[in-house]
């Protein structure tokens, strides 16, 4: 049996840990062993987009020490992702033991929906929904990784669902980190125009597969249109039909 | 001209507040990009296209000071003068004495990012020279006393209504018209005017030519050229990154340029001077002077990370699919290069200290560096910027962080190393976090921790804080499962 290791971010570890648990039993589903170093943290995101670099350089080398050895390393998150594969050895290029553990580990993290689409050419995972969706691409999934047609492959294979087109779904939502806390204003107006897309694509649900995008969009809709629907790419996927209706 | 950048919240808010611009970005952007990517695909392999880009404008700069010396000999061989400017002071100074020592009462510009830096115009009429804008968007702006909305359309946020009435107050407009040809018209005809009697034209330089010795204009409107030929003297301001080693480089940044800048395979004028008038020639300037302004360049450019941003060829495609751009506008960046190109451009010429906000105002959706030509990695140098900060950098006359951040990223940054530490620190934070939960759903966060969270908390909810983590809810199945597996192994 195929067995990675599970790189779960903070975010989803603090505020959204079903869907970590999502991920788990999607992972399972599709033949998959997951395994879950619990000295993980958190990859260090913050501190390195704030410029804490010399800081940040313990909790990169915790993370490598955790994770050095796994044969894949795969997580519900594309930013979080995007730090270890391109920040890491950037971050510790000045010590090349420690960069070549990192440039090594850079090869071996994947984001989700690329893991299962890429690695495990698996598209349909056995999961059925009737009605529309529509699928927001997140920056450092698609503009980082270079990953959109891997969720959208996973998504068209879902037995019942129509993935319906969304205006701009390659435009910033207006997180980003520290962005949306010192530039509240213009944050809210890019996150306005998202929502606005989203309610005019028609779609029932609005799915994506980035943690940060999700406490984003999510917490706007919860405010402004209860009852509309922004979800994890891999929760979509875990559940089954029946408990996604009865859900609110 | 005027550095605003310290006011760039506050002008941002007012610039989201006009409704007419604001429409106008919207639904500027998805017609901006179709036309660009369209353009692009007229290259056999745009991506290949755009890679060659980045790689000629790496060596350019890499190997600057040498191509700077090869240019200027070869421009002093065409029979061009150069002068080096330190400083805005010096180009400034310079370029007022040579229209002192000519008797020129007025001059006629091309649009020219470089002479907005330097703040040219005002130079000039403060020495009484008058200067006068040709570009058709500069021109409105002028008019209006206003700077520059974007780098390559100055003008793109004035509505039609307001460049009617401006006309028939300041140039003659005699009927009223929403006609857009007949507007461009009035202004031809009042410029045409300006050109005809010309004894100055000054311009920028989009590239300049190190084996020839070359300086490259690109435009549409034909009036740089105008200013070119018309007068007697000739004066092209450069900044000093604008040099290519062959005029096969230019070439091919000519073809990027165009396509990534207005969408066209090419711009209606491309001029290429080598030299003043020569002997027999029936036109061109009588004499040709080139300023090539350094203005902090040379400064900065030992940072090998930060000068990435001297690639830069202002064809402002990143302007146009940046999504911070899209909402506030131009005006807010507070200087001649507004956007991302402003974003990691100005920090460097004008210090961190007062350009703090240009470079943390983004989210790092990496949209600039997505589309650049020539390669620049904009959210990097963002994230180089904030680090300088950090580390207080003097030669980039760094801001240091405010105390209470740091204090916050040393104790995160230490718990991020240690599990232990890590989970001792949730349970900490957690109670504080969810004092004011509501059916799992938080709407504000108050007491020490609640500050940093207003941001968020103006227009969206946050989950509450698991009670229990991923961590936790995977610890406890595990122990289940493992008693499980012993009860079993007992029968």
């Amino acid at each position: 049996m195929e067995s990675v290791s599970l790189f779960i971010p903070c975010t989803v570890d603090l505020f959204l840990p079903h869907i970590g648990e999502a991920t788990v039993s999607l992972l399972r589903r599709v033949g998959v062993d997951p395994i879950y170093h619990q000295e993980q943290t958190c990859c260090g995101q913050p501190a390195i987009n704030a410029g804490y670099r010399e800081q940040v350089k313990k909790a990169a080398k915790h993370f490598i020490q955790v994770f050095g050895d796994d044969e894949k390393v795969v997580s519900p998150s594309g930013s979080c992702v995007g730090m270890v594969k391109f920040h890491y050895p950037e971050l510790l290029a000045e010590e090349p033991l420690w960069r070549r553990r990192a440039e090594e580990l850079s090869l071996r993290v994947f984001e989700l929906s690329q893991y299962l689409v890429d690695i495990l050419k698996v598209e349909d995972v056995g999961a059925s929904f009737e009605g529309k969706v529509a699928y927001h691409e997140s920056c450092h999934i698609l503009r980082g990784l270079g990953v959109s047609e891997q969720p959208k492959k996973l998504i068209r294979a879902v037995t019942g669902t129509q993935l319906v087109p969304l205006n701009a779904a390659d435009a910033c939502c207006g997180f980003g980190g520290e962005f949306a806390i010192h530039y509240p204003d213009i944050s809210e107006s890019m996150l306005k125009d998202k929502a606005e897309n989203y309610l005019a694509s028609g779609a029932d649900i609005l799915l994506l597969c980035e943690p940060g995008c999700l406490l984003n969009i999510g917490g706007f809709l919860n405010r402004n249109f209860p009852g509309k629907k922004v979800m994890h790419l891999a929760s979509f996927l875990a559940q089954s039909q029946e408990t996604m209706n009865n859900e609110r | 001209m005027e550095i605003k950048t310290e006011q760039f919240s506050e002008v941002a808010k007012e610039g989201m507040k006009n409704a007419h611009a604001h429409a106008f970005l919207k639904l500027r952007a998805p017609l901006v990009k179709t036309r660009r990517e369209t353009a692009l695909s007229t290259f056999p392999d745009a991506a290949a296209a755009q890679a060659y880009g980045a790689v000629i404008r790496e060596e350019s700069i890499a190997r600057l000071p040498e191509l700077l010396e090869e240019f200027e000999k070869n421009a002093l061989a065409n029979g061009a003068k150069v002068f080096w400017a330190r400083n805005a002071n010096e180009a400034n100074q310079y370029i007022v004495n040579l229209a002192k020592e000519r008797g020129i009462q007025y001059v006629t510009k091309g649009k020219s990012m470089v002479t907005e830096e330097i703040g040219l115009n005002e130079a000039l009429e403060k020495n009484d020279v008058k200067a006068w804008e040709t570009d058709l968007g500069e021109f409105i702006i002028q008019l209006l006393h206003r700077p520059p909305f974007h780098i390559v359309g100055p003008a793109i946020n004035i509505a039609i209504e307001e460049v009617r009435d401006l006309f028939m107050e300041k140039i003659n407009l005699k009927e009223p018209t929403l006609d857009p040809v007949r507007l461009g018209y009035a202004a031809r005809i009042f410029l045409r005017d300006k050109f005809h009697r010309v004894d100055m034209g000054i311009t920028g330089v989009n590239i300049a030519v190190a084996e020839t010795g070359t300086i490259i204009n690109v435009e549409n409107e034909g009036n740089i050229r105008f200013a070119k030929s018309s007068p007697r003297t000739q004066v092209s301001v450069m900044s000093l990154e604008k040099v290519v080693p062959t005029l096969e480089d230019a070439l091919h940044l000519v073809r990027l340029l165009c396509r990534n800048c207005t969408g066209q395979k090419l711009s209606c004028y491309v001029s290429m001077d080598s030299g003043p008038k020569k002997g027999g020639e029936m036109d061109g300037p009588e004499e040709l002077i080139i300023v090539i302004v350094d203005n902090g360049r040379s400064k900065i450019y030992h940072d090998e990370i930060a000068r990435e941003a001297m690639r830069c060829i202002r064809c402002g495609a990143c302007l146009n699919s940046c999504p911070v751009y899209q909402q506030i506008g131009g005006y807010a960046y507070g200087w001649a290069y507004s956007g991302p190109m402003g974003q990691v451009l100005n920090p460097l010429l004008l210090g961190l200290e007062r350009t703090q906000d240009l470079y943390r105002a983004t989210t790092l959706c990496g949209s600039c560096k997505s589309i650049c030509p020539v390669g620049i990695d904009h959210p990097r140098l963002f994230l180089h910027y904030r680090a300088k900060d950090v580390s207080g950098d003097a030669a980039l006359q760094a801001k240091k962080r405010p105390v209470m951040e740091r204090i916050f990223f040393r104790l995160y940054t230490w718990a991020a190393a240690r599990r232990w530490l890590w989970n001792g620190g949730v349970r900490i934070v957690r109670p504080f976090i969810n004092k004011e939960v509501h059916q799992g759903v938080l709407s504000k966060v108050k007491g020490p921790f609640g500050g940093p969270f207003n941001g968020w908390f103006r227009s969206r909810d946050l989950p509450a804080m698991a009670e229990k983590t991923f961590h936790d809810r995977w610890k406890e199945k595990q122990k289940a499962e493992s008693r499980k597996h012993k009860t079993e192994g007992r029968r």
